[in-house]
């Protein structure tokens, strides 16, 4: 464990002020990663290639892992597995309605710009924490950047490739279109956002990592052909969606989706999600 | 022109990298491997590659084993008993050959690893 | 080389891409390496939906992992059939999307609930791992090559199962009823997975006389038995009465083949069983739908990874 002489101290330490704005920070994170990883494992079996299979399964492992990461450091403060996953509630949860909305059969645009979008942001994101005030997520941000790299890459790759030809850049733009609104709640403020900057648990506020995040995807989208809805002076031309998933507003399509992964959990009135693997403090 | 030359020690066997020729093309490339890579060591086979064909990433450029825990992908995670059939019994083996050869390297101080590629080059053994 | 000189060299490992092998052999091996690339593909298929429907964040990824060794797997075999020179990649996926490609048995059935995954990810592929350890001495070099590296992964897949199996034998009495009940279900189909008996195999002279099969399905039958009958037990699974299994004073097991509806199993081969064809269709039409990335992919500039597996040439 890392020394933070400035730092929050443990878990146990934290005054209630600490514990809301890590818990603010940590959940919309750890939901995040676990709902994309959802997602993406639809594509298990149906992507376009064996390769293209491997690869993305491969991504969701990883997401599945870091949203793992992240929910242990939630447990530390006595929340377990069950309650936070399996037997919560959907409005209970806090990932960004970018990464829960369906996937469309064969939309593999779909997938790799909302990747793209995702991990632009999540990259920028794991930056901001890398010199947070609360050691115990210094010491994993770190691991989850090394294999964020290989998501961006895939993104990119995928996106100029399909860009490369109309009906495939056709197939983006519409993606794009569908996802970018979503993708700027990513920046959606909660009422801890203050408290999060001050603390020095992030140390970047939203609204900053907003100008970055569009500093980076513009560009990079206009010179594939792609313009997204945002003026010369950074000024966004179109009406954000009103849940943003932060603050527990969802899509109709969440519940959904969150019946059918605690499906079994629930037939099977299991009362705690088997572990296979050692704690992450243990390793 | 520079060639990469794989060998192969016997028939069943599986090629591995053991040098480069300098040729100006495949049929000189494989004349030249013969003598020099094919002589001193047992060879049954060699290929030759264009060196400018082949692509590279390197560990600089991207994290392989993955940085976090991947040990649900390991046999020795699961504790059930393994050697009630010899066939499972080896490929626990194998993985942990793996698993201690990825520690010895230092590749993966969590001890997890691994991924869908990896594989069992040297793991012949019938 | 003829088919007398091959029948002599048979051995372990012994032919490969540069071995100039009769059209007999070629084929021969193509239809037994494709059979079961396109059972892991189908395999894979089928469990699929367990990954969502896992109940852990563990068990998700642990059957994240497995499903996508699957698909390693078909990748591997696909490549050691293509490299017999008789069909592509491509020809090999639109056949089994076609309805014209075969697959195992078990793969045939639909499976809709959790309890029920075991019966596949511990009987299924423990069988087939039993088949497969024996394929390391396959005939054909590039197949051999393939199970090197499926047999490597295959111990995680089988403990995996047999981990959610005792999970669920040793929970609430609902789940060890549902397990028992998925077990009664599956169990005949998991019997069949080695077919019929060897005098009844159209296909098993041939592939033994060239070595691309080391053991005939009997054997198989009975080693399987050997091992995982004895596992059933000790999870307090009840064997069903029929299909009846007489254990010989050798301690051989029979199956009374009789007990078992051969009829749904021919149906099964001929890929004419309802709900298989149904995994068919819906494969089929998961595949049609990114076909325009393929299509894109192979547009100049060449993406990761082709269907085809062609090298890009330069334009003349």
């Amino acid at each position: 464990m890392s020394t933070e002489t400035t730092g929050l101290g443990t878990p146990e330490d934290l005054t209630d002020a600490e514990r809301g704005a890590v818990e603010a920070e940590l959940r919309p994170l750890a939901d995040g990663e676990f709902v994309l990883a959802e997602r993406y494992t639809e594509w298990q079996v149906r992507a376009p290639t064996l390769e293209s299979d491997l690869a993305i399964s491969n991504i969701a492992q990883d997401e599945l892992g870091h949203a793992r990461l992240w929910y242990d450091l939630l447990e530390d403060f006595g929340y377990t597995e069950a309650a936070l996953i399996w037997e919560a509630n959907p409005e209970d949860f806090q990932h960004p309605t970018l990464v829960e909305l369906p996937l469309g059969e064969g939309d593999w645009a779909d997938a790799i710009v909302r990747g793209y979008l995702y991990d632009t942001y999540e990259n920028l994101h794991l930056r901001a924490l890398e010199g947070t005030s609360y050691p115990w997520i210094a010491d994993r941000v770190g691991k989850v950047l090394a294999e964020e790299d290989y998501h961006t890459q895939h993104a990119r790759n995928w996106l100029s490739r399909l860009c490369e030809d109309d009906p495939g850049r056709e197939r983006v733009r519409k993606a794009l279109d569908r996802l970018f609104p979503y993708a700027l709640t990513l920046f959606a403020e909660t009422e801890h956002e203050a408290a999060i900057v001050d603390m020095g648990i992030r140390t970047e506020s939203l609204a900053d990592m907003r100008e970055e995040w569009l500093g980076v995807v513009v560009p990079h989208l206009d010179s594939l052909g792609l313009s997204v809805p945002v003026s010369e002076d950074g000024e966004v031309l179109v009406d954000l969606p009103d849940q943003v998933g932060t603050d527990g507003s969802h899509t109709e399509h969440w519940p959904e989706l969150f019946e059918e992964f605690t499906h079994t959990y629930r037939e099977l009135e299991l009362g705690e999600p088997p572990r296979l693997l050692e704690d992450p403090d243990e390793v | 022109m520079i060639w990469e030359v794989f060998r192969q020690e016997q028939r069943g066997k599986y090629h591995t990298h053991c040098g480069n020729v300098h040729a100006p093309d495949k049929e000189m490339a494989l004349m030249f491997a013969q003598i020099q890579h094919g002589r001193r060591r047992p060879t049954h086979s060699l290929w030759v590659t264009p060196r400018e064909e082949i692509g590279e990433v390197d560990a600089e450029e991207t994290s392989f084993g993955g940085t976090t825990d991947k040990s649900y992908r390991w046999a020795m995670t699961f504790n059930t008993d393994e050697d009630f059939a010899a066939e499972i019994a080896a490929s626990q083996r194998e993985q942990e050959a793996a698993e201690r050869e990825r520690a010895e390297r230092g590749d993966d101080a969590e001890g997890g690893g691994g991924n869908a590629e990896g594989g069992a080059e040297e793991g012949e053994s019938a | 080389m003829d088919i007398g000189t091959v029948t002599e060299r048979a051995s372990p490992r012994q032919f490969g891409p540069k071995d100039d092998l009769p059209e007999e052999y070629r084929k021969a091996a193509t239809r037994m390496i494709q059979f079961h690339a396109n059972s892991e593909i189908m395999g894979a298929y089928l469990e699929r939906p367990f990954i969502r429907q896992a109940p852990s964040l563990d068990r998700k990824l642990a059957f994240s992992a497995k499903v996508q060794d699957e698909i390693g797997h078909g990748q591997l075999l696909y490549r050691a059939a293509e490299n017999l020179g008789v069909k592509t990649r491509g020809q090999m996926l639109d056949e089994l999307a076609n309805g014209e490609g075969k697959f195992l048995n078990c793969f045939h059935y639909p499976m809709t609930e959790w309890w029920e995954t075991p019966m596949i990810g511990f009987f299924v592929d423990g069988a087939a791992m039993r088949r497969q350890a024996t394929l390391k001495k396959t005939s054909w070099e590039p197949y051999a090559h393939a199970m090197d590296k499926i047999c490597f992964e295959e111990g995680f897949h089988i403990k995996h199962g047999e981990s959610i199996l005792r999970e669920l034998a040793t929970g609430s009495r609902k789940e060890q009823e549902l397990v028992q009940d998925a077990f009664e279900e599956w169990w005949p189909r998991i019997l069949q997975f080695f077919g019929p008996t060897d005098d009844q195999s159209t296909h098993h002279d041939f592939a033994s006389a060239v070595g691309l099969k080391t053991m005939g399905n009997d054997e198989l039958r009975q080693a399987f038995l050997n091992a995982y009958l004895p596992k059933a037990r000790k999870y307090g699974l009840e064997i069903p009465e029929y299909p009846r299994i007489n254990e010989g004073e050798d301690g051989r097991y029979e199956v009374v083949e009789d007990d078992l509806d051969w009829d749904e199993f021919w149906q099964i081969a001929k890929n004419d069983y309802g709900p298989g064809r149904q995994q068919i269709d819906s494969r089929k039409a998961a595949r049609e739908a990114v076909a325009w990335v393929r299509e894109s992919m192979e547009t100049p500039g060449s993406g990761p990874g082709s269907d085809t597996g062609d090298t890009p040439q330069a334009a003349d």
